[in-house]
């Protein structure tokens, strides 16, 4: 499984927690916007992919996209 | 200066002749408010201070369950009654100063998140809530963003200084990072009073925002770094740090993490054992409060004793922040034990870059078939969206304390 595919299945388990419908991961997709978290459930992402990756994505500010998480795990 | 309230996001605007209008015409007066919309909120407590009746604030997102709980079972709907304004309200000035003049009658009920248990009950009169509003010519033109929740304190207190001076509120609560940017450019904010995490969010930011010249943060531990990024983003406000509690509004304020306690309000503040203390003359009426001095539960770090400087470090009892709200663990395992099949529930924080803390829980059973999005769906209707757990780990055991208490360990 790849990065894209790895974030993608923690974003979608994050989602079916809301009871939102899975969807299709790409790069350009925004968190707020495309993917509809708010505050508390990108809390829950950064927890959820620190322990997958063990690194904290907002650690630096806030990422808006799935691309933008992607560079910062690949650069690790 | 026409409006009272706008919400660029749903296109919402109201001036304050609509407000005087609909509280001319209003026949009706219940003390209970259990409304979601911001306006209605602010009409239902401009009503209540015009009536001189008391008003007690109920969170929107409250479910039954709780509210039942919080108001002894009552039926919250047979409280109203019928109730006219006497003497109509003929402009903006003459509510503003039938508002100041508020009768000694009038009180507001608040809820905060007890230590143990359900939410205290805390009880301000119109002179304990507004003692930190500053009226004056040089507040005429504020315009503030208000980005607290308009049923807790904080938003109270930013509710009294706007509407006491008669400015606009414009809504940033609940916005996207974009909404906000917009609303600050379109509503002409000059003033905006939020919790850190409110700002942790607007960063990255490229903007620079310079009719902006006060920006107030409250509510949970300030960290100095963010305090440099707000300053890049806003270089003409003036930052004010306020530490603030729903039992005495808002106590203090500095330019930094450092509370420097001046002489008005020495003999009203006290150290016991690192633990900030507050004289009860000090604070609203709370449950249960006999002792002269009220226990913040807020662990400080003296550095200089006269006069009295200090900051804060930690809070003593387990409530845990989440990004400005307050969450009581003890609360959160009583509703998750009340679940089929739970033999051991711990509630614990753990550190987040984002809200300070996440709620997380680890749930020890014999029940197959439970998961985390079942018990997340469950709490739903029980407790309030921001205590429920975010991450739930089930197992089949906890470790426990050689005392037989559940570790409450910092995650």
């Amino acid at each position: 499984m790849d990065n894209l595919e790895k974030i993608g299945e923690i974003v979608n388990y994050i989602r079916k927690n809301k009871s939102l419908e899975e969807i299709d991961i790409s790069h350009d997709l925004d968190l707020r916007e495309n993917i509809g978290f708010d505050s508390f459930d990108l809390a829950e992402l950064t927890v959820r992919i620190e322990a997958v990756y063990d690194i904290d994505i907002f650690k630096d500010g806030i990422v808006n996209t799935i691309g933008e998480i992607l560079n910062i795990v690949e650069k690790k | 200066m026409n409006l009272l309230y706008s919400d660029y996001k749903n296109n919402i605007h109201v001036k304050w002749k609509q407000l005087i209008d609909d509280v001319n015409q209003a026949e009706t007066y219940n003390p209970y408010c259990f409304e979601e919309d911001y306006y209605s909120i602010f009409r239902h407590i401009i009503l209540s201070l015009l009536h001189g009746q008391h008003i007690i604030l109920l969170d929107s997102d409250l479910s039954q369950e709780e509210i039942s709980s919080m108001v002894n079972d009552m039926d919250i709907s047979k409280s109203t009654k019928t109730l006219t304004l006497e003497k109509k309200l003929i402009s903006k000035d003459d509510l503003l100063d039938r508002l100041i003049h508020t009768g000694a009658d009038w009180s507001i009920i608040l809820f905060t998140s007890g230590t143990t248990g359900l939410p205290k009950k805390v009880e301000h009169t119109f002179s304990s809530i507004s003692a930190n509003v500053k009226i004056s010519e040089r507040h005429a033109d504020d315009v503030w963003g208000f980005a607290y929740n308009p049923t807790h304190m904080a938003g109270i207190q930013v509710f009294f200084q706007a509407i006491l001076n008669g400015n606009t509120l414009v809504r940033l609560f609940g916005l996207s990072k974009e909404e906000i940017f917009r609303s600050f450019i379109d509503g002409k904010i000059t003033n905006i009073s939020a919790t850190p995490t409110f700002y942790r969010l607007l960063f990255p930011m490229e903007n620079k925002f310079n009719d902006i010249k006060r920006v107030t943060l409250g509510g949970e531990k300030l960290d100095t770094q963010l305090v440099d990024k707000i300053i890049a983003v806003f270089p003409n406000a003036k930052i004010t740090n306020i530490f603030a509690s729903t039992e005495a509004g808002a106590l203090f304020a500095s330019q930094g993490e450092y509370f420097l306690i001046d002489e008005h309000n020495e003999e009203y503040v006290k150290i016991d054992n690192n633990e900030l203390l507050i004289h009860k003359s000090k604070i609203g009426k709370v449950e249960n409060l006999t002792e002269d001095w009220y226990r913040t539960g807020d662990l400080v770090e003296i550095i200089s004793d006269d006069p009295l400087r200090f900051k804060f470090t930690s809070r003593k009892n387990e409530m845990i922040n989440v990004g400005g709200y307050k969450v009581n663990p003890h609360e959160v395992e009583e509703a998750i034990r009340k679940i089929e099949g739970i033999n051991e529930v711990r509630v614990y924080p753990k550190k987040n870059s984002l809200l300070g803390n996440i709620i997380c829980c680890d749930i020890s059973t014999n029940n197959m078939d439970l998961n985390e999005k079942w018990i997340r769906e469950y709490l739903k209707d029980k407790i309030q969206d921001f205590k429920i757990p975010r991450i739930i780990k089930l197992t089949d055991s906890i470790d426990k304390t050689r005392t037989g208490k559940i570790k409450r360990e910092l995650g």
